[in-house]
């Protein structure tokens, strides 16, 4: 890196702007597990500082990768080619808390769970629930677009942001949308900017939209002989007029690997819906009763449970939350995607998943949130083994295929970062690709923020 | 190195996880300070990409309480402690201890050394410290000493060593006690109590006086090659007893014992030290578990009134996982009152609290709201590490909610001398 340059960067964050091999070798990976090595990492705390420090890496022609918890699924946070780690970990406040509007300023660099926590005291939740809500930044949830089980009923962070103060490669500081729930006043920029994945500017702050609490809730837990009816299931209850806060799903696999990991008490079943209603108390009660219902209906259900307090939920929920970082006890290799498909294609898709895996006899691992059609599919191999590796990818290739076939998306909430760069082409085509090319000029004329990304 | 130790860094999917439960992370808020950091760390040390110097390695490795809420919430269960326990010993091994450390192995390998230097503390303690007005809850240097600073509140040094006290009397007995440093030396009121209960419940007992110090300061430390000096020794002295149990009144000890002796010789290959403390390990038990699960003790309770809470020792719950039966005996003798996250790690962690001072403060003070909210007069735990740290930081923040431990309640719920 520029010697000028990072003598001016030194001055401005001193004891902050880490070089030795340690502490680079700590900001190196991110829940992808691969690991770049950045020239320099830069722990921010105010807006000011990131707008000198866009200056210089602007001018010096320096990649700045801007990095919230690293629990990244695309490695998004990662510096492809060195350059600057832009840490906002430390940017962790809360600016304004507007009750009259239902809004909140936070710095970017806060925890999505330190928020809800934060603003549950006023009776306020901030809806988008990401599984890693414990262990991601709104910043990176904003970047990232991400979105939970609650995203059924409350939709994804796209559906929460009011407005953002961003920093440009320039250096420039701006803010986006406003608080009035109408504003149509140009581009729309706030939205382009959610889901950018870091491409486009630094978010700095951000204006988030809260909703008030449910009075109560209700966690099941219901068990199927079989896949398929359990995704067929899902729109029978919606159907039947109730939309659930969180409909999730756990196939036999996944319930396998969970129950060696964690001992958890978990029904042998060929999947497992995890559904969850909220609400006012009646609204709540009726809703259950209705699902209830319903499951002695359908006769592929084996078993019907209702948490009776919290901490029966939770019980429910950990399964679910620990499916993901215990794959590992399958195999070392795994390709993670989490592609999405309408909600109405969501039992052929998890078919022709069964059919893939028998296709390149490896094991398939499928679990996510039915209710938005959005499956994890983790196929796994041995990295050891060439001859695995490479039917891995090739299933990989078929269930992308499949998935675009089907109006679906290659990804529903991990973004394309660099793992999923091959396929974006595949599903919106070269043109729109190249419009987005333009598009990240005219933000980034020099390319320096957050480079290789989406093959930007 | 052992296989094992591979897989046990290879577990880390670096999801973050570990980020959202650790304590220190909480006060520092940068990667290095968290298990997913220690844990990259050691990889790359061991593969030959980073070399460690003595300075980075302590910035770096030593700043970890070893409370293992890491592990307890890792979906994978990453077993950072002996990860980080691990890279210490090769920090050590490359750089040789600090000094201190140096001179802290070599007291606490000898039992006479030990006795010497608490017997010279009690002399002239009067000269250097100033008791407070209840001197149960501790003394303050007059300057500060060795990285301690004299605001701190430290222990009282008794004037007979618990081990001094009883009798070794090995005959009847089905039961030594092994006190552990801190209540051989300081808190000898602990193990009065526990010896008072025992002996209302008729159960006779034995106190070896050739125990050593368990080695967990040392182990922690990554001073492998002392530490299995002393654990060698206790394990001889253990095994030879014909008892049934070994009541160990520090849960650090406790998990010392039972759970690190294997580990230390796994950790050499050395099978056959491995199988002696794997047999030693089952004897061993906490005396507040043993009075639940194997006498009447819970029924010979009277009701006392005072308004309790309870904070969990990371080294009963987490490495013992015991968490209900202190509880049950609260329960029965007194008004009880759960605290919120009455199992977060109060920040002694051994020496980090000398040596991270500022950030032990911090992490410990998190809990003093909790405590508060619970009206409790006293803040009852199972460790006396614990009490030391969580009496110093009420002091400290001037909170009238004296600090004791559970068999102290025990006892005074048997009708045994209150301390008030
Ligand atoms: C176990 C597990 C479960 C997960 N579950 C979900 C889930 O249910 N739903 C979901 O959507 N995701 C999930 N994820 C993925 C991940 O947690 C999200 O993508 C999250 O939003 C990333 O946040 P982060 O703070 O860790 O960001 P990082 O990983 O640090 O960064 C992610 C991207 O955001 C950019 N970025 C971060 N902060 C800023 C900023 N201030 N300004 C500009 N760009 C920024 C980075 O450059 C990078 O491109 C999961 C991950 C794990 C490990
Ligand atoms: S130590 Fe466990 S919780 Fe932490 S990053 Fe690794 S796998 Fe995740
Ligand atoms: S053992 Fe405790 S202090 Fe150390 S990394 Fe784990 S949680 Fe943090």
């Amino acid at each position: 890196m520029n010697r000028r340059a990072l003598h001016k960067i030194k001055n401005i964050f001193k004891n902050r702007c880490l070089t030795d091999k340690l502490s680079r070798v700590q900001y190196s990976y991110d829940a992808t597990q691969k690991m770049y090595l950045p020239d320099v990492v830069v722990i921010a705390e105010n807006t000011q500082e990131i707008s000198q420090l866009m200056k210089i890496a602007n001018r010096y022609k320096i990649p700045v990768v801007a990095r919230g918890w690293g629990s990244g699924f695309t490695g998004g946070a990662l510096n492809i080619e060195g350059g600057i780690c832009l840490s906002l970990e430390k940017m962790d406040k809360v600016i304004e808390l507007d009750l009259d509007n239902m809004m909140v300023w936070v710095e970017t660099g806060m925890v999505n769970y330190d928020l809800q926590e934060y603003v549950k005291p006023y009776g306020l939740f901030f809806p988008p629930d990401p599984s890693s809500w414990k262990f991601s930044t709104i910043g990176g949830n904003i970047a990232e677009n991400a979105g939970g089980p609650r995203a059924v009923k409350y939709g994804v962070m796209k559906d929460w942001v009011k407005g953002l103060e961003i920093v440009l490669a320039d250096g420039t500081i701006m803010k986006t949308g406003s608080k009035n729930i109408k504003d149509v006043a140009g581009y729309d920029l706030t939205s382009l900017i959610v889901g950018s994945e870091g491409t486009l500017a630094i978010i700095t702050k951000a204006l988030l939209r809260l909703f008030p609490l449910p009075e109560t809730k209700k966690t099941m837990q219901i068990a199927f002989d079989n896949m398929s009816k359990a995704a067929a299931f899902v729109n029978k209850i919606l159907l039947n007029g109730i939309i659930p806060v969180a409909i999730e799903f756990v196939d036999k696999d996944a319930i396998k690997t969970v129950k060696d990991a964690t001992g958890v008490d978990l029904p042998d079943a060929d999947a497992i819906l995890i559904v969850e209603v909220d609400g006012s108390k009646n609204q709540v009660e009726e809703d259950a009763a209705k699902i209830e219902r319903l499951t002695k209906n359908e006769s592929s259900v084996m078993l019907f449970r209702i948490a009776k307090d919290e901490k029966e939920a939770d019980d429910i929920w950990f399964a679910r939350r620990s499916i993901s970082p215990t794959l590992k006890r399958i195999a070392d290799g795994k390709l993670n995607e989490d592609i999405v498909v309408p909600r109405s294609k969501l039992a052929e898709m998890i078919s022709k998943l069964q059919e893939i895996s028998k296709k390149y006899g490896l094991p398939i691992v499928n679990f996510g949130h039915a209710g938005d059609g959005n499956i994890h599919v983790n196929i796994m191999y041995h990295t050891d083994n060439k001859d695995e590796t490479k039917r891995a990818f090739k299933a990989m290739d078929d269930v992308f295929n499949e998935c675009i076939k089907l109006g679906g998306s290659i990804t529903g909430e991990h973004g394309v970062g660099i793992t999923k760069q091959d396929y974006l082409e595949k599903q919106i085509g070269k043109e729109q690709i190249e419009l987005l090319r333009r598009i990240k000029r005219a933000f980034d004329p020099n390319n320096i923020i957050n480079p290789h990304k989406m093959r930007l | 190195m052992d296989k094992r130790l591979y897989e046990a860094w290879e577990s880390c999917v670096k999801c973050g996880i570990c980020r959202s439960v650790c304590p220190v992370f909480k006060e520092e808020k940068t990667e290095p300070f968290v298990a997913r950091g220690h844990i990259t760390l050691l990889s790359e040390l061991i593969k030959g990409n980073i070399d460690f110097s003595e300075e980075t390695a302590k910035d770096y490795l030593y700043k970890c309480l070893l409370c293992t809420t890491c592990v307890e919430s890792c979906p994978n269960n990453s077993e950072t402690d002996t990860i980080v326990e691990i890279a210490r010993h090769e920090v050590i091994r490359r750089h040789g201890l600090p000094t201190y450390k140096k001179v802290m192995s070599k007291v606490l390998k000898s039992r006479e050394l030990m006795d010497f230097a608490f017997k010279s503390a009690s002399v002239f303690s009067p000269v250097f410290s100033k008791s407070q007005s209840k001197p149960r809850d501790g003394i303050k240097l007059r300057t500060s000493l060795a990285g301690i600073e004299k605001d701190r509140l430290l222990p009282p040094i008794s004037k007979q060593t618990f081990l001094d006290k009883y009798k070794d009397d090995r005959k009847r007995a089905k039961i030594a006690l092994f006190p552990g440093c801190l209540i051989n030396y300081t808190y000898t009121s602990i193990g009065d109590s526990l010896v008072e209960i025992l002996k209302k419940l008729r159960i006779d007992f034995t106190v070896p006086k050739k125990q050593l110090c368990c080695g967990a300061p040392i182990y922690f430390a990554g001073n492998f090659e002392d530490a299995r000096y002393l654990a060698k020794k206790n394990i001889d002295l253990f095994l030879n007893l014909d008892v049934e149990y070994i009541l160990v009144l520090e849960p650090t000890c406790a998990s010392m014992i039972k759970n690190d002796y294997p580990k230390l010789f796994m950790y050499f290959e050395d099978k056959k030290w491995e199988d002696r403390a794997r047999e030693l390990s089952r004897k061993i038990l906490d005396p507040v578990k043993f009075l639940h699960d194997k006498t009447d003790a819970l029924n010979s309770l009277k009701r006392l009134n005072i308004k309790t809470t309870y904070h969990d020792p990371c080294h009963l719950k987490r490495a013992q996982k015991i968490k209900d039966e202190p509880r049950a005996f609260l329960k029965k003798a007194t008004d009880f009152v759960e605290m919120k996250k009455a199992d977060r790690c109060c920040g002694n962690g051994g020496t980090f609290s000398i040596d991270y001072r500022d950030v032990s403060l911090k992490i410990a003070k998190r809990k003093v709201k909790n405590i508060e909210e619970t009206h409790a007069q006293y803040l009852v735990t199972g460790c006396s590490a614990c009490i030391m740290q969580l009496a110093d930081i009420l002091n400290q923040e001037k909170k009238d909610i004296k600090v004791r431990h559970t068999l102290e309640i025990i006892n005074m719920a048997m009708g045994g001398k209150s301390e008030g």
